[in-house]
């Protein structure tokens, strides 16, 4: 594919995967969505928190699944980090730690498309720093 | 942080916290002072005297999640160790400035790192807030601004754009660097 330097090259790219995407409903309720908050603040970048986002957002987007992608400050689990908070439609939020890339794509392939728990789960009166 | 890239988005986060609109970042190369800058100026709320005083501190932080706050400690020590500085100008009510210098010809001056990355997931997941990115190496200069974005249509904050964003940042900060003589 043609390299995208120019602002014109970014609006094609875009006209073509709208093209493509095109019949994929989106639905604007965030109620209905998977919601996914990586944490972002010092400690979540310097373990790593882009590579989980940047994986979360590309990865949710190509297998078809209508989520938020967003980030979030330090949740406290500083020692857990990078750490994910993910909602499932209807459901509590539940806060995953020590994600990486691997990570990622079983809770996405068990806890978001099959609504299975998988490790990793930093239960919520867990103690923070 | 072993990159600048992580310091961009870490202070970046700190205008976001203080409700930012808009956010101007840039990363400023200059051969003649052997200088590399990376500065966050936002439109949030700003901070008092004494709030600034207290920033290098790394046991002082206004959240109730956690007891520390490094981001700026850290920023402060890295440039630092590269024989540059760290300037705070914050006025409340206004916003706030941060500029951190490094020298370029210190050993210990901060590699880029990816700078694309971290910037296209930044505007990615703050969709309502404007973005001013300057990356500037002398007289050269690269500025992507999300309202010039917003005119042409083109919607930074969807999932299947973010690779072409962050292409689209690293090829114009490529093409400054190879047409810059070092």
């Amino acid at each position: 594919m043609a390299v995208i330097k120019t602002l014109d090259d970014l609006k094609k790219r875009q006209e073509e995967m709208k093209a493509r995407v095109n019949l994929r409903d989106k639905a604007e309720d965030p109620e209905s969505l998977v919601q996914v908050k990586v944490a972002m603040a010092t400690c979540g970048i310097a373990s790593g928190a882009k590579e989980v986002m940047e994986f979360f957002v590309t990865e949710l987007n190509k297998r078809s699944i209508d989520a938020v992608v967003t980030q979030t400050g330090c949740m406290g689990y500083c020692f857990a980090e990078p750490t994910v908070e993910i909602t499932l439609p209807g459901k509590e939020p539940i806060v995953f730690g020590y994600v990486d890339v691997k990570k990622a794509d079983e809770i996405i392939e068990r806890y978001i498309k099959e609504g299975e728990l998988v490790d990793g789960i930093i239960p919520q009166n867990y103690n923070t720093i | 942080m072993t990159d600048l890239a992580m310091h961009m988005m870490d202070i970046a986060q700190n205008s976001l916290r203080a409700d930012a609109r808009n956010v101007g970042i840039d990363i400023e190369e200059r051969s003649d002072d052997r200088t590399l800058t990376l500065r966050v100026t936002d439109d949030g709320k700003g901070m008092s005297r004494e709030t600034v005083e207290k920033l290098v501190d790394p046991f002082f932080t206004t959240r109730d999640t956690r007891r520390v706050g490094l981001g700026i400690p850290f920023l402060k020590m890295t440039c630092e160790q590269a024989g540059g500085g760290l300037q705070i100008i914050s006025t409340e009510g206004e916003g706030t400035t941060i500029e951190a210098i490094y020298r370029t010809d210190n050993i210990d001056c901060l590699p880029m790192g990816d700078v694309p990355g971290y910037l296209s997931l930044l505007l990615k997941a703050n969709p309502e807030v404007a973005f001013r990115f300057t990356y500037r190496v002398d007289n050269t200069e690269f500025i992507l601004d999300t309202e010039e974005l917003r005119e042409q249509g083109i919607d930074w904050a969807d999932a299947g754009m973010l690779a072409a964003i962050k292409e689209y940042i690293g090829e114009n900060m490529n093409a400054i660097n190879s047409t810059v003589n070092r």
